[in-house]
């Protein structure tokens, strides 16, 4: 190793510039700034990411017990047993209309509800069944404030359209 | 000089210093970065890096229109740590307050539905773990979950639902409780429904958050297929309300229903009674959680009288104008052995036709004891008996048919009225079919494909066909057995207005011992229309009590026929049956 001894002149020549200096540290300090802001936006991220994860399997519940919910109300035993407190009958006598030939197959012949080989109500096990139809008063009477359909009673009344209410038809 | 020496020296001393202390600094970072790099590396990773298998979800299992038969919900089981269990501080509307345990129990108990004492129990003690629920819903879940409480826990697991019950329960099976499929297509195609799981890792931060940018998946997870099958699940639960109504009236041990579209050779509805509930399987007894249809084995009795007739006209032994004598009893050249028909008469002259219409088993053997055993024995393999169908069901039973040359005396003729051999519903059903569909017999289809998560067909299974008579001799021999519905004595009730039917009844005595016993199998197995075949339904009741005919078979025939020529829209017949001779004189029967 050696010393070397220089001029004033030299000196000031070979002095580190301030100006340089600020520059780099600056640049090292908006380096380190970025990279703060980098980590601060992707922390920010992975907590965003959980609570979006933790909302999709909370929908993905609400989804689920909704599908149990129409599975259950749509399973053949539930209509089953809904037709039936309907006091609804299988007809198996089909009548078939061809609308190209104006050809009419099969004989009509009203659904008698003794004497069917078809059981009335529901006779297959089903343990899955959750929600199912009700046909108390208050749920029906309920129901038919919210379809708005207004019964027509009398047939003088024809097919008029009152007040956004679709009448029921008049048909007997 | 003097001072320049000392300065050197100072400075040589320091630089020494330096070089020594940056030596074993660089000693350090080389053993650091390099030689013990790896296993640094390993170790940092290892106490961030966490592993996670992602469970792949198993697939449905659809009925021929899409409806749901089976799929894979999540359950969930509540536990609590009973050490930690104590008052729950919660703010509510801005207003801090303490719920007691008894209070937080009393609701548990009325949303977990046990009893208040009971669950107080499961509370108590120092153990970090008590089970108060298993297998809950999720709404449950939901409602446990909002009620906050740290020391409640709760895992989730996947489960099997299968959402219409019963219907078609038999046929689909079912899984155990740790998911393991255990009987049916769950079980027989489980390599299409079970998926692969995946797994995936990635860095965990100080705070337990997964490092965004670390997430790896290792192994991708591919979700189960869906199984698509044939069965309708309508006419299913429709034929399944029919038979257990008619079990329920006869007393029977079981009873079944097959329907098959004619051609396509579609399982429509593989029906039973009494049936599972795959949602609840040990609620059925043993026997009941198989599939009959598939499984059991039965002597046919007169149901197979139709499908000797039609050898009959293909190997040209008669026509349907060629008459026997039938009386109703005959005695054999053998053993003292005889055959006799069901019911007393004097002696009749019958056709083919007429011989199914009276259902006369002397008739029958007269006309069949013509062919030779052996070609009769490769129809009767033609016609799908003695072998287990391309349909492999888990358990099928290929029934009972032994080679021609081991039938006896008496094997050899009652064979043609359906005796000395067992038969499955399946294979009856597609024997029928092969009649129906001028005589070629298809492989039956249960299952339409397996389809891939992404809606690729993975997997359909082939069909293969089997001629077993001509076309013209099928479709003659569905003329003559148009004559049981129209003229028979039970056959009538099996009459759809409006409808051409073909069909045969069926009464077989049950072995009892070495002999035959006073219990039957009825069955009545037909095809509509029958001037343009769409559909078989076979119908067998297996032990109705103090039932000895197969009228009691018609009304459940009759009935699901029905109900598939309506579900199906398939328009009323507009032609008629052709004259053709059946009355007990060998003439032709207007009308009874």
């Amino acid at each position: 190793m050696s010393v070397f001894m220089v001029t004033e002149k030299d000196a000031k020549r070979l002095k580190p510039s301030l100006t340089a200096g600020l520059i780099f540290l600056l640049g090292i300090a908006m380096v380190l700034v970025g990279q703060l802001a980098i980590n601060m936006v992707l922390t920010h991220d992975a907590y965003e990411l959980r609570a979006l994860k933790i909302e999709k399997r909370e929908l993905a519940t609400e989804v689920q017990i909704i599908q149990e919910e129409v599975s259950s109300l749509s399973s053949p035993q539930n209509l089953a047993d809904a037709a039936n407190q309907l006091g609804m009958v299988a007809n198996p006598a089909s009548v078939l209309l061809d609308i190209e030939t104006d050809e009419i197959y099969g004989k009509p012949t009203p659904a008698r509800a003794e004497g069917g080989q078809v059981a009335a109500a529901n006779m297959i096990a089903n343990s899955a069944l959750g929600t199912v139809s009700d046909f108390s008063i208050a749920t029906v009477a309920f129901g038919v404030l919210e379809v708005s359909v207004e019964i027509v009673d009398s047939t003088d009344a024809g097919l008029v359209l009152r007040s956004g209410l679709i009448p029921a038809s008049p048909t007997r | 000089m003097g001072t320049h020496a000392k300065l050197n020296r100072r400075l040589g001393a320091f630089a020494v210093l330096l070089l020594l202390m940056v030596s074993g600094l660089s000693v350090r970072l080389v053993d650091f970065q390099v030689v013990k790099a790896d296993e640094i590396q390993e170790k940092s990773l290892q106490s961030r890096s966490q592993t996670e298998t992602l469970q792949a979800l198993r697939g449905d299992i659809l009925d021929s229109s899409g409806q749901v038969l089976a799929k894979t919900v999540f359950r969930y089981d509540i536990n609590a740590a009973p050490k930690n269990v104590g008052p729950v501080f919660q703010t509510i509307d801005g207003v801090r307050t303490e719920r007691s345990v008894e209070d937080i129990a009393m609701e548990l108990s009325q949303v977990l539905g046990i009893e208040y004492s009971e669950l107080i129990l499961k509370l108590d003690g120092d153990s970090e773990y008590s089970s108060l629920a298993k297998k809950v819903k999720a709404e449950t879940y939901n409602a446990i979950k909002d009620m906050g409480v740290p020391w409640i826990f709760t895992d989730q697991f996947e489960d099997r639902l299968y959402p219409m019950g019963a219907v078609a329960g038999n046929v689909i099976g079912f899984v155990g409780s740790d998911g393991t499929p255990l009987a049916g297509l769950e079980r027989q195609y489980n390599t299409c429904l079970a998926g692969v799981d995946g797994q995936r890792s990635f860095e965990r931060s100080a705070e337990g958050l997964p490092i965004p940018t670390s997430n790896q998946t290792t192994q991708p997870t591919q979700n189960g297929g869906s199984l698509n099958l044939t069965i309708d699940a309508n006419l299913q639960f429709f034929a399944q309300q029919v038979l257990a109504d008619t079990v329920q009236e006869l007393s029977a041990q079981w009873a079944s229903a097959i329907v098959i579209e004619v051609e396509t050779g579609k399982i429509l509805a593989a029906a039973e009674a009494p049936s599972v509930d795959p949602n609840d399987p040990a609620a059925s007894a043993a026997e009941d959680r198989g599939a009959r249809i598939f499984q059991a084995a039965f002597e046919p009795g007169s149901i197979m009288k139709a499908l000797t007739s039609a050898v009959v006209l293909d190997t040209g032994t008669a026509s349907e104008y060629t008459t026997v004598t039938a009386p109703d009893r005959m005695d054999l050249d053998f053993d003292n052995e005889y055959i006799k028909d069901s019911f007393d008469h004097e002696d009749y002259t019958l056709s083919l036709a007429g011989v199914l219409r009276y259902s006369s088993n002397t008739g029958m053997t007269n006309f069949a004891s013509q062919i030779d055993r052996n070609t009769r024995y490769d129809y009767l393999k033609k016609y799908g008996f003695g072998s287990v169908s391309p349909l492999r069901f888990e358990g099928e039973s290929s029934g009972i048919l032994h080679p021609a040359s081991e039938w006896d005396e008496m094997t050899n003729l009652v064979t043609t009225f359906g005796q000395g051999v067992s038969v499955t519903s399946l294979q009856m059903g597609f024997a029928y079919q092969a009649i129906a569909n001028g005589g070629v017999r298809l492989d039956p289809r249960l299952v339409e494909n397996c389809m891939d998560e992404d809606g690729g067909i993975a997997y359909t299974p082939e069909q293969g066909s089997t001629r077993v008579v001509s076309e013209a001799n099928a479709d003659l021999n569905l003329e003559l057995m148009e004559k049981v519905v129209e003229f028979g004595g039970v056959g009538k009730t099996a009459a759809i207005p409006g409808y051409r039917v073909a069909g045969k009844t069926g009464t077989a005595q049950l072995k009892d011992g070495s002999g035959y016993g006073s219990e039957y199998a009825i069955s009545f197995y037909g095809v509509a229309p029958a001037e343009n075949p769409k559909f078989v339904v076979g119908v067998t009741i297996y032990r109705p009590e103090g039932v000895s005919n197969s009228a009691r078979a018609t009304p459940p025939f009759k009935a699901i026929m029905q109900q598939a020529l309506k579900h199906y829209r398939i328009p009323p017949s507009t032609t008629e049956s052709r004259d053709i001779p059946s009355d007990k004189f060998g003439k032709v029967d207007v009308n009874d």
